[in-house]
């Protein structure tokens, strides 16, 4: 079996032809409003319509692809030269963004080898892992007490996620200005 | 459109000029075929005065009241000719396919491919120049380590070789269009690339395996190099254009049927092979459905075996195959068998550097050839590679001729026993009492 063709691919066949057979087109496009459709779908199913001028209604069979594919791509050649360009500046910004990610990553690495030969205690704490949802005791006692806003800030916004209560970003600075007594 | 490449290719027919028949004409026969398609050694044909072309065809059968007189000055028919096909030997030259400044987006992957080109071959530039420094000098401590950069350097510099030319518009174009120069890495990549991934090496695997050619003959086949090969078109449809029209030689579509007297001689042998070094194969043709009367069964025929081929991706096609060899015989299926298949396999030699020496096949001992013990025998890897094809044939008037002609051999026919009719004796009864 040949792999499925690629936009491409399509565009290097040409049109098939199509038939050319005498249609009897007196009943074809009659169109009876009826309140019961039945007779309709009958004469429809037993009969179907063999005019070929626009796609089926399920999409299996369309003949104008092809002609506005080839009015939308002047060229095949140009298409794949674009095509391959794009996909080489994304490989580029794919790699770079590694590189990056990779020099930071090593980087770090480096300091915390650097920390682990100066002070092994302070290692350890660094390397430790906080679980986001864990309370102390007295913030335990302290959210019995809250109730709203507060209460659903200490439970549900966790330290590590997105901030949900962050102001959009915009071009401009807002009209009050900044709110210093800001209170989730 | 622009730039629209074309997939069928318009054929263009020279313009002949009709003239009145006459009693000379009629009685040599005139052809109203264009001179380019007649052979020149035919003599029995001659075409009409004004439909020549002004060079060539000698004037064998001219009548002897005209060549008494002074030669009548000939007309050139305007005859378009169409430009040969593009290939290394007439190449084309790459132009762009849309205008500078008509389509933005174009023009900025230009930019972006052909700098990128640039870095890369900047790159491949200072590797090698790394590599030959390595290369050059030799301290017997870190030999190990050297030969382990020389390795890595070479990896690298194969990936960029390509990688430099790989997005080039104008390569992609020639490899595409016949004018692949396979000396280069980037044209051998993309030359493979196309014959494994856009249906030909897919369409030749469907065949071999569902016409079970690849469990009869071998076991397994995974071919390497492409192969294809051509024969000779079959012959018109009128009697009279038969023997007057030279027969072009047509790409044969694996699986595909051809008649016996397009396969009286052998094929030419078109290969694309995408190892730099020269290596060894060894062509065989094989009819695995030989009936077998004596054992009900069917038996296999060796039509050709030629040892020793030398390819590269720079050797020449078609190939040429120097003796000793199996000499060819045409495909014979005979009368009241079913379809045959036959087989054309280039398999890869045990030694590539090294000639085997493998006897020629006698006449009475290509009945019966088994291609698997062949290959144990003289150490072929199936399994390595190589290349395949395979046509089929049916019996038609041409197979008794290749018997008398080339076989020399009393023609067999074949047929299922007939079918005992249990009823025979009761038909002859009337089926009527009196």
């Amino acid at each position: 079996m040949r792999p499925p063709q690629s936009i491409t691919a399509v565009l290097r066949t040409p049109s098939s032809s199509k038939s050319t057979s005498r249609i009897f087109t007196r009943n074809a496009g009659r169109k009876v409003v009826a309140s019961d459709p039945q007779n309709e779908i009958l004469r429809r199913s037993l009969y179907p319509s063999n005019i070929r001028n626009k796609e089926t209604p399920t999409g299996t069979w369309r003949p104008d692809v092809m002609k506005a594919l080839r009015r939308a791509i002047p060229s095949k050649q140009a298409h794949e030269t674009i095509e391959r360009a794009w996909l080489l500046h994304e490989r580029h910004m794919r790699w770079k963004r590694n590189e990056e990610a990779e020099r930071k990553f090593e980087s770090m690495r480096r300091a915390m080898a650097e920390l682990e030969k100066v002070d092994p205690i302070l290692f350890k704490e660094a390397n430790r892992v906080e679980d986001p949802r864990k309370r102390t005791p007295a913030e335990v006692e302290l959210s019995k007490s809250l109730r709203g806003a507060p209460k659903k800030a200490m439970e549900s916004r966790l330290p590590g996620l997105f901030p949900r209560e962050m102001r959009l970003p915009t071009d401009t600075p807002p009209r009050e200005g900044w709110v210093y007594n800001w209170r989730p | 459109m622009l730039g629209i490449q074309r997939a069928c290719r318009r054929h263009v027919f020279p313009i002949l000029s009709r003239r009145n028949a006459t009693l000379q004409t009629s009685a040599e026969g005139s052809s109203q075929i264009p001179p380019s398609l007649l052979s020149t050694t035919s003599s029995a044909t001659v075409p009409p005065e004004n439909a020549r072309s002004s060079t060539d065809l000698p004037t064998k059968s001219d009548e002897p009241s005209e060549s008494s007189s002074a030669p009548k000055p000939r007309s050139k028919a305007i005859v378009p000719r169409r430009r040969p096909n593009i290939s290394l030997e007439n190449p084309r030259k790459w132009n762009p396919p849309v205008k500078k400044g008509l389509l933005p987006a174009y023009d900025e992957a230009m930019k972006l491919i052909e700098h990128d080109s640039k870095t890369l071959k900047k790159e491949a530039t200072e590797l090698r120049k790394r590599l030959e420094a390595l290369s050059g000098g030799a301290s017997g401590e870190n030999v190990q380590d050297r030969e382990a950069e020389v390795e890595s350097i070479r990896k690298k510099l194969s990936i960029l070789d390509i990688q430099a030319y790989i997005n080039l518009p104008s390569v992609r174009w020639k490899a595409a269009n016949g004018m692949a120069d396979m000396t280069k890495p980037v044209y051998r990549q993309l030359v493979e690339q196309k014959w494994r991934t856009r249906g030909d090496l897919d369409l030749l695997m469907e065949r071999i395996h569902q016409m079970n050619v690849i469990p009869d003959l071998l076991p397994t086949f995974h071919p390497s190099l492409d192969l294809r090969i051509t024969f000779p078109e079959p012959p018109p449809q009128s009697t009279y254009l038969r023997t007057r029209v030279k027969r072009r030689h047509t790409a044969v579509e694996p699986g595909s049927y051809l008649l016996p007297e397009q396969t009286r001689r052998a094929p030419r042998l078109y290969t694309s092979v995408f190892h730099t070094e020269t290596r060894l194969y060894t062509l065989a043709m094989i009819d695995p459905d030989v009936p077998d009367p004596e054992n009900s069964s069917f038996t296999t025929y060796l039509h050709w075996l030629a040892p020793n081929i030398p390819l590269s991706a720079t050797s020449k096609s078609p190939l040429v195959l120097a003796p000793p060899l199996t000499y060819y015989v045409p495909p014979h299926p005979q009368k009241g068998s079913p379809y045959h298949r036959y087989c054309l396999f280039l398999l890869p030699q045990p030694d590539a550097a090294q000639s085997m020496k493998i006897p020629v096949i006698k006449d009475d001992a290509r009945r019966g050839f088994n291609l698997r013990k062949f290959c144990e025998n003289h150490g072929y890897d199936v399994s390595a590679g190589g290349g395949a094809h395979m046509w089929r044939e049916v019996w038609n008037d041409t197979v008794s001729d290749i018997y008398t002609d080339t076989l020399k051999l009393p023609e067999p026919v074949f047929a299922y026993p007939p079918v005992q009719d249990r009823y025979g004796e009761v038909k002859k009864q009337s089926k009527y009492s009196k």
